[in-house]
């Protein structure tokens, strides 16, 4: 049985070992090297010392933290409801539907409403108000991550919600306990799975958009996407770039940490 | 004795965990005859099957078949076939193509494959369901495919692991009769995993009890029901009345405060013994014509027959199977025979067993 | 009971987010019928920005490159990762095992921009040290197979921890040997898990956006580079007849999506419902 698995898996650890382990060491390894190739802690020093960078890392993750609790807000109930609907294998694959198109498309979507002549102020000024400059706005930015970001935080508390036992909110009710307590003390406490992996799903994209702020944001909005790209592609800085890299990475893991699924027994 | 077809001669199993599974079997199996390994989950008896299979190496020891020993031939090359527990039908496949993968594996032509698969479908009662999905058949269906499936690969040996467990109570009682009929039929020797011990009995030519990854006793089923070897065996077979007793002389012995004739013989005079009445041996009688005093207790229905529990004046519990009820609180006779009364040693090995045994029957 | 009345706030609230979700998209698509120019207001009905789209041949030919480029490293992807989740699967020790996993999720939760720049550097180094790795095609081929990896071992895995090894052990059994095994036993029951994840690494590697435009170089481009490119230059409608024809495609793989998953989720029910019959 072993035989043909060392055959054919050699593929998958090649995999492995050149576009997994070694990637994580590359960026690592050139956050500690100038653009000359010498060893040097420069980079660090700079990420820490200087104000431009931490501020740029606070805001990006202020925004990245808004996004997120901006698309949870909408999601819970969302979510919530569409478990009750009679075809909701139907409605949750129209929420999917969105995701299936590019991300640049609905970016650029949004590049036509937003625009100053475009269909939200042309709405606006329907009710008299005066047209504003949305597009290369931070709300504007906001708007868009959340819309992009949205379906990625209905889907896992949907399947959180779906997988509740149903006879566990009989069992609650029959208890005692009123739909209110119920929802309380039972739905929401074992939909917390769901909602965890919502929040990784959308948090981490979100410190790492790009795209995104170039297009909506204007210069206005910089994430540490951004600065990565930046120095990488513009500036041609990559010890920097990578250094903000391992920054976004140490992110992520604070955040998987955080939200990391403990698993407790008795699931079955 | 023919040579036999299987044979374990000191065969030990670890895993992982330096627990042996397995300690110091031996045993022989013979050509054509239905085998019983007998014993609750986790006694080795699947441990056993499996190295039959060759899905698992003996750690210590040998396994021979037909003379030649098979420690290290693989599965695949064995004349030996499974009828798992779950079946394990391959679901992408439909009837047809279930049965006849043993054989093109082996690259059969097709119309011989074909005659096979139909034979063997037949044999099983399920001739014309051949273009069947798996998930399309019933529990017992799928039952018979997998037995189909084995069979029709002509196997010396026939494998079944514990194959009725998942049926309802009916039709594993029809099975009964089906796989016993088919083995006869067949003519080849079967070798059956069970924890059921009604199953055991019915079906096997033999026998084999285990414990703890022990053969404890080994034998025809009435040999075995009868005549238990240890307090293990005849709590695991059948229901039974075990009491602590002493063995005076050869043909009497005393329990429950009493001497009673019996028909064993070979002990030491005085040594302790553990004494086996099997339930539906003892007769309710009236106080006077009883063997025994008995206080009945509860009565409980169970269609053939009552099933009594009752009290002596020592505090031992009897249970009682009979058509006759009797009022709970009442005092009873019990009445047995001499050779209702099984009296059974500590700690005798089955070798000692079976000499004692011959030495006083004939 | 109240339901008799077809109103509920759920279901308003549920109305407003589908709104809010689809009249982007809806927008997008309606102006690539527009007569005019912008997205700003609709002059009329026309269908020249899909002639233009379609005389565009630089677009179709990235088109073409871009589809060919997602069906390509998905296949790839697709066999390396069914035999990478065998090879995760019959890892004995549980330790191992989940290291394993661990290490094949990394690429999973990494964002985008890390990957991009990480294989950027990847393959400068490798450039550097063998020579002749110019960013392109190549460049962009293997990035898109070696994201698309992890997903297919998620999509396979759990199909394989489904399996029932008693199968497998039935098949040696019955005397089929290891290749056989593998060929006539593991890999179709696998399939559905084997079609999910190809379908998945498809949709990866066309979605991207990120990874490709870190590596690749002034050859090669696909649609989302392209388009983000254009669209930093202003609006023109012939990326929104694009959208359409790219949302009905989506369309068209969803719905399919839908019934595959919709029959692997009937079958498995009825044979829960059989099983359960039996036990009773």
């Amino acid at each position: 049985m072993k035989k043909y698995n060392a055959f054919f898996a050699i593929p998958y650890f090649l995999w492995l070992v050149f576009f997994v382990l070694a990637p994580v060491i590359l960026i690592v390894g050139y956050s500690f090297f100038d653009s000359n190739g010498n060893f040097t802690l420069q980079n660090y020093a700079t990420y820490f010392a200087s104000g431009k960078y931490l501020a740029m890392t606070f805001n990006s993750v202020l925004y990245a933290f808004l996004i997120t609790l901006l698309t949870l807000v909408i999601s819970y109930p969302t979510a919530y409801f569409l478990t009750k609907l009679k075809h909701r294998d139907l409605w949750l694959l129209l929420i999917i539907l969105p995701t299936w198109i590019n991300m640049l498309l609905k970016a650029y979507a949004f590049i036509g409403i937003f625009s100053l002549h475009g269909g939200i102020n042309r709405f606006m000024t329907f009710f008299g108000l005066a047209p504003h400059q949305i597009l290369f706005t931070d709300v504007g930015f906001m708007i868009v991550a959340t819309y992009i970001q949205l379906p990625f935080m209905i889907m896992p508390i949907f399947t959180g919600l779906e997988e509740l036992n149903p006879s566990l909110i009989k069992a609650s009710r029959d208890l005692g306990a009123n739909a209110f307590q119920t929802f309380a003390k039972v739905v929401f406490p074992l939909s917390l799975a769901g909602v965890k992996s919502g929040i990784q799903a959308v948090f981490i994209p979100s410190l790492s958009f790009f795209m995104l702020t170039r297009l909506i944001g204007g210069n206005r909005v910089i994430t540490l996407g951004t600065a990565i790209e930046e120095h990488f592609l513009v500036t041609q800085d990559w010890g920097m770039g990578a250094t903000i890299g391992v920054v976004l990475i140490v992110a992520m893991f604070i955040v998987m940490i955080i939200t990391g699924e403990k698993k407790k027994g008795g699931r079955n | 004795m023919k040579q036999p077809i299987i044979s374990f001669k000191n065969v030990i199993k670890c895993y992982d965990d330096d627990v042996p599974v397995l300690k110091n079997v031996s045993f022989e199996i013979e050509e054509g005859k239905f085998y019983t390994l007998l014993g609750p989950s986790g006694c080795g008896k699947t441990t056993i099957l499996r190295m039959i299979a060759g899905f698992s190496e003996p750690t210590e020891g040998d396994i021979y078949f037909e003379g030649r020993r098979i420690n290290n031939v693989p599965a695949n090359k064995r004349q030996v076939n499974t009828v798992f527990q779950d079946y394990a039908l391959f679901p992408h496949m439909d009837v047809y193509d279930n049965i006849a993968f043993g054989l093109r594996v082996k690259k059969l032509p097709k119309n011989q494959i074909d005659q096979k698969v139909k034979e063997a479908l037949k044999m099983v009662q399920l001739a014309g369901y051949e273009k069947r999905g798996i998930n399309e058949m019933s529990g017992g269906q799928r039952q018979r495919v997998a037995i189909a499936r084995a069979i029709v690969n002509e196997p010396k040996v026939l494998l079944l692991d514990e194959p009725l467990s998942a049926l309802d109570h009916k039709l594993r009682l029809d099975m009964q009769y089906e796989l016993r009929e088919l083995q006869q039929r067949l003519g080849i020797t079967f070798v059956f995993v069970t924890h059921d011990q009604e199953e055991a009995l019915a079906m096997s030519d033999e026998i084999f009890v285990l414990n703890n990854g022990n053969i404890v006793q080994s034998g025809t089923p009435v040999d075995i029901y009868d005549e238990p070897i240890n307090h293990y065996v005849a709590d695991f077979i059948g229901e039974s009345n075990i009491l602590n007793g002493t063995m005076i002389k050869d043909c009497l012995v005393e329990f429950a405060g009493k001497r009673f004739e019996c028909v064993d013989e070979g002990m030491r005079e005085n040594e302790p013994v553990e004494v086996v009445l099997r339930p539906e041996d003892l007769d309710l009688t009236d106080e006077e014509h009883g063997k025994l005093k008995v206080k009945v207790d509860t009565i409980l229905f169970r269609g053939v027959h009552y099933e009594i529990i009752c009290y002596d004046d020592e505090g031992n519990e009897w249970m009682v199977h009979t058509t006759k009820k009797a009022v709970p609180g009442t005092t009873i006779g019990l009445y047995f025979d001499p050779e209702d009364i099984h009296v059974m040693r500590f700690n005798e090995s089955e070798e000692d067993f079976d000499a004692r045994l011959e030495s006083y029957e004939d | 009971m109240e339901k008799k009345h077809n109103f509920s706030w759920d279901k308003l609230y549920l109305a407003v987010v589908f709104v809010f979700l689809y009249v982007p998209i809806v927008y997008l698509l309606a102006y690539s019928f527009n007569k005019g120019d912008t997205m700003n207001s609709f002059t009329g009905f026309s269908m020249r920005h899909f002639a233009e789209l379609f005389s565009d041949t630089r677009l179709i030919v990235i088109l073409l490159e871009t589809f060919m480029l997602a069906f390509l490293s998905a296949l790839i992807a697709t066999a390396v990762g069914t035999f990478g989740a065998l090879s995760i699967y019959y890892v004995k020790k549980r330790q191992q095992r989940m290291a394993l996993l661990s290490l094949n999720n990394i690429l999973m939760v990494s964002p985008d921009v890390i990957i991009g720049a990480s294989f950027l550097i990847l393959f400068t180094t490798i450039g550097s040290l063998v020579g002749g790795i110019g960013l392109g095609f190549w460049t962009v081929l293997l990035s898109h197979v070696a994201f698309s990896i992890p997903i297919v071992v998620l999509m396979v895995l759990p199909k394989l921890q489904e399996m029932n090894e008693s199968m497998v052990s039935a098949a040696y059994d019955l005397g089929a040997n290891n290749f056989q095994v593998l060929k006539d036993i593991i890999l179709p029951f696998l399939t559905p898990g084997i079609i999910a994840g190809y379908f998945m690494a498809f949709t990866y590697s066309l979605d991207d956006f990120a990874v490709t435009f870190f590596v690749t170089g002034n050859g090669f481009t696909t649609l989302a580079v392209e388009i983000y490119s254009r669209a930093r230059r202003g609006v023109s409608l012939e990326i929104n007849a694009l959208s359409t024809l790219v949302f009905l495609f989506a369309l068209v793989l969803v719905v399919g999506y839908y019934y595959i998953s919709k029959d692997n989720k009937s079958k498995k029910k009825s044979e829960r419902r059989q099983k359960g019959g039996v036990m009773r």
